[in-house]
């Protein structure tokens, strides 16, 4: 599974360092450092949704106070943990 | 016009004033002549304040406009003579100077009159300039003439440098072959010209326990290698012109910066290569770098610009964010070591595309903000003493 997520200017001021953070501190917490690859990207374009993060291709918006919820609906569960 | 070698000039000064004093009685004015050939004077005017102030500025416009047009060095020190208004306190009209002209980056005149004598260092040593004494004006002038060399540092000083800890660190101040010993380790690490002048000037601040009993200046001309350096940002107006953009980009020597998301995915496209975002957050401010083959540093656009900005300032200013940029990671500081130490020549491709990502009211970063981060930054590398080159897309 791979999850990228946007580091452009605006999602970048939207919070996408706490984004990453979060989700670095709960892919290591939930010991899937094997299953699941975090990357970056600059601007996809759809700075008004942001933060954006894919998953696998899959767009989704995210905020820092909704990581959890993000993570749980779509990491841990398509994992089936 | 013909480059006879490769070599140019890094010239920048530091200063502290006298305590108490809001302006510095010492004065340094650089001129270039043209893109080879540049004059600096440091004057240091008699006393502290006000009439110093007025004394060295004087001294160093008049002396820097003379040398630089081409005047005889006598002829020049004569009009000082007759030009500086008396004091009436002391009777006498005074300001000490050193003039430093460097001829078709091959030659170095020097012009001394009682300043604190030039500190020369070639690769490393430091070298005795070779001085003829003249007396002009009633006043006994030292020529240096010096063939350069890549690496040869110049330092001039005010006496308020070897007159730093007089009665407390040291009895007798802070000798001249004491400043050299102190500052080569510097110079050998290869400091920029403003590295050289504020770790000396800092120095001179503590050794006066942070009340300076004089005005204290020190500038430094370092001779160096050209090194040219490219910065794309933003992708052009016309997305047609993203080919004649990049193979311009591309066709130019020295190293490359790419700033900017969209800047940077057009980069990769054109070049065929990955992008990789690295997750790292060395200042939390600044969003992450990228890798890409076959560019030296890919940023994001204006939030790392702004704060690259911010340093240029206050390098030009008190340079007191250097502690900063000189060793973080992040994608400012690592522009900031780029286009202030290791560039001498910087063309930057700008791109005047609007980001329709960018027209959210919400967001504080829109267009004009970007053209006009652009155009002060050259502002600020070009007081630094750059060579700047701005081509708009």
């Amino acid at each position: 599974m791979k999850i990228t997520v946007c580091i452009g200017s605006s999602c970048h001021l939207k919070g996408s360092r706490s984004v990453v953070e979060q989700l670095q501190n709960l892919i290591a917490s939930n010991g899937l450092k094997d299953q699941v690859e975090l990357a970056g990207t600059f601007c996809m374009g759809k700075c008004q949704t942001g933060v954006n993060v894919t998953v696998d291709g899959a767009e989704y918006s995210v905020s820092p106070d909704t990581v959890d919820s993000f993570f749980r609906d779509q990491v841990l569960k398509p994992l089936g943990k | 016009m013909i480059r006879r070698n490769n070599l140019c000039v890094d010239v920048a000064w530091h200063s502290i004033n006298h305590a108490g004093e809001q302006l510095c009685g010492d004065h340094v004015e650089l001129v270039a002549e043209d893109e080879n050939s540049t004059a600096v004077v440091l004057a240091d005017g008699l006393g502290s304040g006000v009439k110093a102030s007025i004394l060295s500025t004087l001294t160093a416009k008049i002396l820097s406009t003379m040398v630089a047009n081409g005047m005889k060095p006598e002829d020049a020190v004569e009009t000082i003579a007759a030009t500086l208004p008396v004091c009436s306190v002391r009777g006498v009209a005074y300001s000490t100077f050193t003039v430093i002209r460097i001829v078709n980056n091959q030659r170095a005149e020097i012009i001394q009159y009682d300043n604190p004598r030039v500190i020369h260092v070639r690769d490393g040593v430091p070298q005795e300039l070779p001085v003829t004494k003249a007396r002009i004006a009633e006043k006994d002038i030292y020529f240096s003439d010096v063939i350069l060399a890549e690496n040869d540092v110049f330092i001039a000083m005010s006496d308020g440098v070897e007159h730093a800890g007089v009665g407390l660190t040291y009895n007798f101040g802070w000798c001249r072959d004491d400043i050299t010993d102190f500052i080569l380790p510097y110079v050998k690490a290869g400091y920029t010209a403003k590295g050289l002048s504020t770790v000396l000037v800092e120095e001179c601040n503590s050794l006066y326990e942070g009340k300076p009993g004089d005005d204290a200046t020190v500038c430094t001309v370092r001779i160096r290698q050209r090194e040219p350096m490219n910065v794309i940002i933003g992708p052009p107006s016309d997305r047609n012109d993203c080919g004649k953009m990049l193979s311009l980009f591309f066709a130019k020597e020295g190293k490359r910066i790419v700033c900017g998301g969209s800047t940077s995915n057009m980069v990769a496209e054109y070049l065929k290569k990955p992008l990789h975002p690295v997750l790292d957050f060395p200042d939390p401010e600044i969003p992450p770098i990228a890798e890409l083959e076959g560019v030296d540093l890919v940023t994001e656009g204006v939030i790392t610009i702004n704060r690259v900005l911010e340093y240029a300032k206050d390098y030009l200013d008190q340079n007191q964010k250097y502690a900063v940029w000189s060793v973080r990671d992040d994608g400012a500081s690592r522009i900031a070591r780029m286009l202030f130490e290791e560039a001498t020549d910087i063309n930057f491709f700008v791109g005047r595309a609007v980001n329709p990502a960018h027209q959210n009211p919400n967001l504080p970063i829109h267009f004009n903000i970007k053209m006009r981060l652009v155009d002060e930054l050259a502002t600020c590398l070009g007081k630094m003493g750059k060579h700047i080159k701005v081509s708009y897309f």
